[in-house]
């Protein structure tokens, strides 16, 4: 039983591993496929910088998917609440319309999307690199499933006591639905920093780049530098992994739905 | 009532959700076909409108104090150092000028030219990009007004390599600059091929038949396969193909895939190298450069970059040979001559001051042995003929064996024999993969080549 388990998290963490290893070899060792730690770390970091524009990179995904992580999370849990709270045939209707454009692939609207960001002069900005997932059916619908655990006596109560509607949610869905929050915090960070595709297009610029368009640079040479870009993705995973630890309680609590 | 209302807002989220699915299919079609039509007069208008604004521009550009051209380019070692080491050459007579290189990877330039010729929004076009060749001509026909003519823009095409400018070539017009060469050479581990006895002289001007044998006794002696490559993939098809001056299409662009003799001799000669173990298949990309790396293959045949992996080995320095690759066996018009990869600088109807583009490229990379002196230690070598009579390539490369390799390739370069890419050159090769692993597999050969063609046909919409 455990000797399976220790095999698959074996398997598992083993890339993880190797990826910290590569970033302190030089390229032809990791080519060669030597797995132990080596010294060259300073000599990568010193090459990626002199390389791309790492920093100003970095700043723009933080920038970025901060930014669209908080607003996201607003607009789509008042969403999710409202569908669920003042529910009715209509709301119900309109929530399956937004389930079913789920299955609207992204690329069947980026041409179109392009047209209309580009006609508003939004190219190049972080309206333009937020905008398309400020709201996504999937952290509606998961907003929508925590609001049906929420306690309607409560809010009863709250409304006797002549707390308004607004407030109700800020000051008592949001604190009920931490988890929930962190779990819907985790997920949008995560697509944000590694969203590739719409900000590639978007992003025409040498300074609004983010980090994983450098990662894609590291990569198009005719030799690529291993050492330098396994550098480069550890730099790249480190903030994902850091929000992820941080709140990997509650994320797991907030997948299950519980409410405590 | 209430079920009416139900069943008339399913439909209509079923027709939307149709229409969204319709328009994911629909944009693919309307790149060969429709668009391209409708797209032509608009491109016949383009330039119009473009000259107008062309006559503005400069005094704009002027009055902001400079001419600056951005570029979009994917390697900073390689051609991005290409771009800033033409920006100085050019600086030297035009102390203004300025260049904006934005490093984007190759598959992302081609994300953002489809989505700024299909929106019909070129605005956020560069004013430079450079190309891959083998997808050139994919783009200048699908979409006409995105690289600019540059056919009588003062750049003197014929000092650069026939077979190479031929790529950026659409009905007798030139679209692109030049710029790296891709010509075929073949590295060998001289160390290795002693063991068995043999020298870079008997791999020198010889057939693929006596290649197999040399390999048979390489093989024997030491154990190692003389080539590589990653399984799936049909590179070295292409190289032998382009050998021979053989396309996978006809000049009016139908697949010349069934009945195509070349093609069936590079699949027959594919497999008895496998067969015999001369040639060992690998995974992936970077298992290919390192099994030639760590030495577990006597040599290989690839585009002449490659060269610049190879020379990552700095242990197996003075140990490699190269020259040129073997011709193929029952082929009319074979040679020892091919090409593989390689990229050319196109300008866009986007740039505002088209003069400064094309005077910029005319008087660096169609016009500078310095800038490509100056470039040739990062391992671009030039298709410009005059720039291989430059001293810089006749210096003998120590990792080579003391060989001038680069005036070496230069001349490979001006033998290719040219072959036509077409707009399906990619679906072509894939389907042309499939059918060479089928085939190692012991499928049969007619049938597989049949199926390829089919698989062609059907993605041309026919």
């Amino acid at each position: 039983m455990y000797v399976f388990l220790i095999i698959v998290s074996f398997i598992s963490v083993f890339p993880l591993y190797w990826m910290v290893s590569a970033a302190t070899n030089k390229s032809a060792e990791v080519i060669s496929g030597r797995l132990i730690p080596g010294t060259y770390f300073a000599e990568n970091l010193k090459n990626l910088l002199a390389n791309q524009n790492v920093g100003g990179a970095f700043v723009n995904s933080v920038k970025y998917s901060v930014i669209l992580t908080l607003v996201s999370l607003v607009v789509s849990s008042l969403a999710g609440y409202g569908f669920e709270i003042y529910h009715d045939k209509v709301k119900d209707a309109v929530m399956s319309v937004i389930l079913l454009a789920m299955m609207v692939p992204f690329v069947a609207t980026m041409i179109p999307l392009f047209q209309m960001f580009s006609t508003a002069g939004w190219l190049n900005t972080t309206i333009g690199f937020i905008l398309p997932t400020i709201s996504t059916p999937f952290l509606i619908m998961m907003f929508r499933q925590s609001a049906r655990s929420f306690p309607h006596d409560i809010m009863e109560a709250a409304r006797i006591d002549g707390l308004s509607e607004i407030r109700i949610f800020f000051q008592m869905f949001i604190p009920t639905m931490r988890s929930t929050y962190a779990a819907a915090m985790t997920i949008t960070f995560m697509n944000a920093w590694n969203s590739y595709l719409w900000p590639k297009v978007i992003m025409t610029d040498a300074t609004s780049q983010t980090m994983p368009m450098v990662v894609a640079n590291l990569t198009q040479g005719y030799v690529t530098d291993y050492g330098m870009l396994m550098l480069a993705v550890l730099i790249c995973t480190l903030p994902t992994a850091i929000v992820f630890f941080c709140l990997q309680n509650a994320f797991a609590e907030g997948i299950t739905g519980a409410v405590k | 009532m209430k079920r009416k209302i139900l069943a008339a807002l399913l439909a209509s989220t079923m027709v939307l959700s149709l229409v969204g699915c319709g328009g994911g299919s629909d944009a693919p079609a309307a790149d060969n076909g429709a668009a391209a039509t409708e797209e032509a007069p608009a491109a016949e208008e383009a330039p119009a409108a473009d000259s107008g604004a062309a006559e503005e521009a400069p005094a704009a550009d002027a009055a902001a104090g400079g001419s600056t051209l951005t570029v979009w380019c994917w390697d900073p070692a390689f051609n991005s150092n290409a771009m800033y080491e033409a920006e100085k050459v050019y600086q030297k007579d035009h102390p203004d000028f300025k260049l904006n290189v934005v490093e984007t990877p190759w598959e992302d330039i081609q994300t953002k030219v489809t989505t700024a010729a299909t929106s019909g929004d070129l605005s956020t076009l560069p004013d430079i990009f450079l190309m891959q060749d083998n997808a050139f001509q994919k783009n200048v026909i699908s979409f006409p007004d995105v690289c600019a003519d540059l056919t009588n823009s003062g750049i003197d095409f014929s000092q650069f390599a026939a077979g190479k400018t031929a790529y950026s070539v659409v009905d007798g017009k030139n679209y692109g600059v030049p710029f790296d060469n891709g010509a075929v050479v073949a590295c060998y581990r001289t160390d290795i091929l002693e063991q068995a006895g043999l020298t870079i002289d008997d791999f020198t001007d010889i057939t693929f038949d006596q290649y197999l044998e040399n390999g048979k006794k390489v093989l024997e002696a030491t154990g190692k396969p003389l080539i590589s490559m990653q399984a799936g993939e049909c590179d070295l098809l292409m190289m032998m193909m382009q050998s021979a001056g053989a396309s996978l299409f006809n000049e009016d662009g139908t697949a010349n895939i069934v009945g195509n003799d070349t093609l069936k001799v590079v699949l027959e000669t594919y497999k008895s190298l496998k067969d015999a173990g001369v040639l060992v298949e690998v995974n992936s990309w970077d298992e290919y450069i390192s099994s030639m790396v760590s030495g577990d293959v006597a040599g290989t045949i690839n585009g002449c970059w490659i060269m610049a992996s190879i020379q990552t080995a700095e242990d197996q320095k003075g140990n490699w040979a190269l020259t040129n690759m073997p011709s193929l066996v029952g082929a009319a018009n074979a040679t020892n001559y091919s090409n593989n990869g390689g990229s050319s600088w196109a300008v866009t109807t986007n740039c505002k001051d088209q003069a400064l583009a094309t005077d910029f490229l005319a008087s660096t990379f169609a016009g500078s042995t310095e800038l490509y002196d100056n470039i040739l230690p990062s391992g671009a070598l030039a298709t410009w003929a005059p720039a291989g009579d430059s001293d810089a390539y006749a210096t003998p490369n120590e990792f080579f064996g003391g060989d001038a390799v680069s005036a070496k390739i230069v001349d490979f370069s001006t033998k290719v024999p040219s072959n036509i890419t077409g707009v399906y050159y990619y679906e072509a090769r894939d389907a042309v993969a499939v059918a060479l692993t089928n085939y190692i597999n012991g499928a049969d050969i007619d049938t597989e080549l049949k199926t390829a063609e089919d698989t062609v046909n059907f993605n041309m919409g026919g």
